[in-house]
């Protein structure tokens, strides 16, 4: 198979580690309107695996909301809660 | 107490034990690891074949147990040893781990989970995302109290004298919050911008991340908060930090104005004190403003800090020299602290040392702090000693014009006290060292220096302090010309203010209790160098903390105990323990801080540049979270229930039982154990306990997503029997329960998302069981799609879509690949070894794959081969949830019956 990739996954615990940090990036990133995950991940170059942990951790603490409906692709948008 | 039954595990076999021996009557003490009871079920989206809410019927069932009247539970405990005794009784030792919340007043609200700043995987959401270190463990927890997860005191605390939470505030500062982290080291000491440029960082030794590729730059981290806070506030400070406690009508006198006095006199002050500092100098600071130089200590940051002392009231008066304690004390203070260092300066002893151009260290770095430098310009200028004082002086000497700057030490460069960045910085602006050298004579003509004439050293045995002691070689004489020769060999205390008052200890300081530091003279204390010898910044101001703790307990009446900032921290926690919770760490190009450092410096300016944001947080950020919790302090400040108790410990009793219930459940296959199937290498290959966890109304994401990017799977496929009926991974059995659940997932998901495919890679079919194999039907009518044939292996696409290697055995027998966006690995049950350390003297015997045995299985389920220990659920052998409620009601029988035939056997001896 041409197409396959072995790149490495960060371990899980360093990932979710770094999300306090990376509140004030993904916020930034969602100042202009929602965007799904693998939008965010080009917005602020990180893999796009790991901006989910940061934005379901964000999520789960009312940092980001999703919009009802996924995209034509299956991708939720997140946005910023109202009055954020 | 005594208890007829101890039941250990609260899943649903053990909560199925507990609540029918309790409604038989008997007194039941329930264990659980967990802050909540309910197990793996409590965790499940639905239960087959009937499709029940996992959570509709765990929850009753949850409740009764803590509700129940015969039942005593204990969760966030744990068993840790269980003796049986001669009379056929147990006695069980429990440890109940502390919670670090008062569950009585906590109400579950989440204020401290939301307001917490460190993220780790959350193990109820089988890691898929991040909990918070305070954390409620899931919605339906019963109880529904916090917990704070506390694992010891991360080494950067633990390493720090004065008590300041560094993993706090460098928590705080990543999560952007400055503020909140200047006003965490203010809650310690005034002195945050002081701190954050003159502090040695012993954080920053112990820090685990210097395992790696090197420390957390803490100390700067501190200096931008601290930079940020008054950059802001000017020096007008505000916050909780500064919250001032009503006078309480008491008044202290604090004699010096150092970190020890200053932190003394703010710790007091916020207790209601009225507090006066006497300084005898003309302004205060001490050796902050009157020996640190003022490159590495700007006097404005020293002025901010001491403002805020007099924010809150702290009277400082200067010019102010003490020469009678007693009468001090009797011009109205209730107390009085000393803390006035370390001011006298050692003599070399030797001639001409009062010659001019001969000056002690101390006396010489005070002139300059005062503008009354000396103009050093195309001075030869020779430092004596090779401590910290030394390297001042030297560097202060560059920048007062000196041509040549020499330090000469009687030891080797090793053993030199001075901390070895500041050697470095020093000999990088040009100084120079000789070692191996000591004054025999100040050189003088006409009373002038003209240079110093040095004995030869070489290194003898280690004395007392483990040095190895320098020795004179005879006849082997050296001299320097020079201008000015500055002593910096030693400095004590000036006991001139209290010998007529109090013992005088060695190095003529001050006799304290080292716990209470209180003098002989009861209303007498002492903080810092004073009564310790010269140390630094941070021991003297955690002695101020000691010192102005002990004062309030003295002057209020009670016992002078309690200091739990440094007396009652958790243990460390090691480096190793902390390295071993991941199994790769990333490299971080580590964050150090910038100094501009000149060959002959000519001015005094800040030589350490500040962090940048990016780099304070970027340095924030490589925090590996050592004690998980940073004892930031937000919960505390956001619990409206005030139920945070951080003083909180773990208890240990032991208790006496007349039989044990087993229920310890089973551990989940390690899916990276099949490497072939790229669990934990492919983002979107998860496990069926994940899978559960993605459709649990408690669900971690919005609704069923792949991880490796959020998208709505449409092309699913499962894995069964992995990690189970496989001998190459040691289990050999069936879990029994993988098919079914795979099943029950597969229905779930055609309901979730109607238009995904989903595709069950089978050995064989397992699905014996009242209405199993009709749920199996209903499956494929649904339109799940069941191919025999193990998958080989997996591969991913660029695009995280997974490739999946199989042979078609019910087809054509070739290879086949087939393409999906998810793949779920159905992992099976494997023993839970943690049963092996529960009895410490008669072990429990386990079958041969490490289940709890039990020896006449057939006829007498439930029994172990230790009389009185019974087993319940899948702590004997994988189950699914009927058989797990059947096998624990068998359990009860024997429990019942094996307590009924004690208490007549009890009887009958009584009666004979």
């Amino acid at each position: 198979m041409t197409d396959t990739t072995e790149r490495s996954l960060r371990d899980p615990r360093e990932v979710i580690r770094e999300e306090m940090t990376m509140h004030a990036v993904i916020k930034a990133a969602l100042a202009d309107g929602p965007l799904t995950v693998p939008e965010l991940a080009s917005a602020i170059g990180r893999p796009a695996e790991e901006v989910l942990y940061w934005v379901m951790g964000m999520r789960r603490y009312g940092h980001v909301v999703e919009m009802p409906e996924a995209d034509d692709e299956g991708y939720f948008p997140y946005a910023l809660p109202k009055g954020a | 107490m005594d208890y007829d039954v101890l039941v250990i595990g609260s899943g649903i076999g053990g909560m199925e034990s507990a609540i029918k021996l309790g409604d038989m009557g008997h007194k039941v003490l329930l264990v659980e690891k967990e802050a909540s009871v309910g197990g793996r079920m409590i965790l499940l989206s639905k239960v087959f074949p009937t499709l029940d809410c996992a959570s509709c019927i765990s929850g009753p069932k949850m409740s009764s147990t803590i509700n129940h009247p015969n039942i005593t539970t204990k969760t966030y405990s744990e068993v840790t040893g269980i003796k049986r005794r001669p009379d056929g009784r147990f006695t069980a030792s429990v440890k109940e781990k502390s919670t670090f919340v008062d569950w009585a007043a906590c109400t579950g609200c989440s204020d401290c989970q939301t307001a917490c700043t460190v993220a780790v995987p959350d193990e109820f959401n089988a890691d898929l995302a991040a909990r918070r270190a305070a954390y409620i463990a899931f919605p339906q927890a019963v109880p529904k109290k916090a917990v704070l997860d506390r694992e010891g005191t991360s080494p950067c605390i633990g390493a720090c004298p004065a008590g300041i939470k560094a993993h706090g505030y460098v928590s705080l500062v990543r999560s952007g919050k400055d503020e909140e982290a200047f006003q965490l080291v203010l809650d310690a000491t005034p002195l945050v911008g002081t701190l954050g440029r003159a502090c040695y960082a012993p954080c920053e030794s112990e820090c685990t991340r210097t395992k790696l590729e090197g420390p957390v730059p803490i100390r700067l981290i501190k200096r931008f908060a601290a930079d940020q806070h008054y950059a802001a506030h000017g020096e007008t400070p505000s916050g909780p930090a500064v919250e001032v406690a009503a006078p309480n009508g008491k008044r202290v006198a604090v004699v010096g104005s150092g970190p020890a006095g200053l932190t003394a006199a703010w710790q007091l002050a916020r207790q209601g004190y009225q507090v006066t500092i006497f300084e005898k100098r003309s302004q205060p600071g001490g050796f902050l403003r009157h020996a640190i130089p003022s490159y590495r200590l700007p006097h404005e940051v020293v002025d901010a800090d001491i403002a805020n002392l007099t924010s809150i009231g702290v009277e400082i008066e200067c010019d102010a020299k003490i020469d009678d304690l007693a009468a001090l004390k009797d011009s109205g203070y209730d107390a009085v602290v000393v803390a006035t260092g370390t001011q006298h300066a050692t003599p070399m002893n030797v001639p001409n040392e009062d010659a001019a151009g001969s000056v002690n260290g101390l006396d010489f770095l005070a002139d300059v702090a005062n503008d009354n430098a000396p103009d050093l310009t195309g001075k030869r200028v020779v430092v004596v000693g090779g401590g910290n004082v030394a390297m001042d002086a030297a560097r202060v000497s560059l920048r007062l014009g000196a041509a040549d700057v020499k330090v000469v030490y009687r030891r080797t460069r090793a053993e030199m006290p001075a901390h070895h960045v500041e050697a470095d910085d020093a000999e990088a602006e040009g100084a120079r060292f000789e070692f191996l050298v000591t004054p025999l004579e100040v050189l003088a003509t006409d009373g002038h220096v003209t240079g110093v004439r040095l004995q030869k050293m070489r290194l003898g045995e280690p004395d007392a302090s483990g040095r190895r002691s320098p020795e004179p070689i005879q006849g082997s004489e050296t001299s320097v010309a020079c201008d000015l020769v500055i002593s910096t060999i030693g400095m004590s205390p000036d006991a001139t203010l209290y010998e007529n008052v109090v013992t005088v200890g060695r190095g003529k300081r001050i006799t304290v209790d080292p716990h209470t530091l209180q003098t002989e003279v009861p209303y007498l204390f002492a903080a810092g160098d004073v009564a310790t010898g010269a140390t630094d910044i941070t021991r003297a101001i955690g002695a101020g903390r000691r010192a102005a703790h002990m004062v309030d307990r003295w002057v209020t009446g009670r016992p002078l105990t309690g200091f739990t900032a440094l007396d009652d921290r958790l243990d460390t926690i090691g480096h190793d323990t902390v390295l071993s919770r991941q199994t790769a760490f990333g490299h971080r190009n580590p964050i150090k801080g910038a100094v501009d450092l000149q060959k002959l410096p000519r001015d005094f300016h800040e030589i350490e540049s500040p962090l940048t944001e990016t780099e304070a947080r970027s340095g924030a950020g490589s925090c590996l979270d050592c004690g998980v919790c940073s004892e930031c302090q937000e919960c505390v400040h956001a619990c409206p229930a005030d139920a945070i108790r951080m003083d909180k410990r773990d208890v240990e009793n032991e208790f006496d039982v007349g039989a044990v219930v087993v229920s310890t459940g089973y551990k989940l296959f390690a899916a990276d154990n099949k490497p072939e199937y790229g669990w934990g290498r492919y983002a979107n290959v998860i496990t069926g306990m994940q899978m559960d966890r993605l459709l649990a109304p408690t669900r971690p994401f919005n609704t069923v997503l792949r991880p490796g990017d959020g998208k709505v799977p449409e092309r699913i496929a499962y894995i069964s029997c992995t990690g189970s009926r496989d001998a190459q991974v040691g289990n050999p059995l069936c879990s029994k329960v993988c098919c079914m659940y795979s099943i029950k997932q597969n229905q779930l998901i055609m309901g979730a998302l109607p238009l995904a495919d989903v595709t069950m890679h089978y050995m064989d079919m397992r699905a014996a069981g009242k209405r199993y194999d009709e749920f199996y039907e209903q499956a494929k009518d649904m339109g799940a799609q069941y191919i025999r044939g193990r998958v080989s292996r997996i591969t991913e696409k660029e695009n995280g879509d997974l490739v999946l290697r199989y042979e078609d055995t019910e087809g054509t027998g070739e290879i086949v690949e087939a393409e999906y966006d998810l793949v779920v690995l159905a992992v099976g049950i494997q023993p839970n070894r943690d049963v092996e350390r529960l009895f410490t003297d008669e072990p429990l015997g386990l079958d041969e794959y490490f289940y709890v045995a039990e020896p006449s299985e057939d006829l007498d389920p439930g029994v172990t081969d230790v009389p009185g220990v019974f087993v319940a659920g899948t702590a004997s052998g994988a189950k699914d949830i009927v058989d797990t409620i059947v096998h624990a009601g068998a359990a009860v029988a024997q429990v019942a019956a094996h307590l009924e035939k004690a208490q007549q056997t009890t009887k009958a001896e009584v009666l004979a």
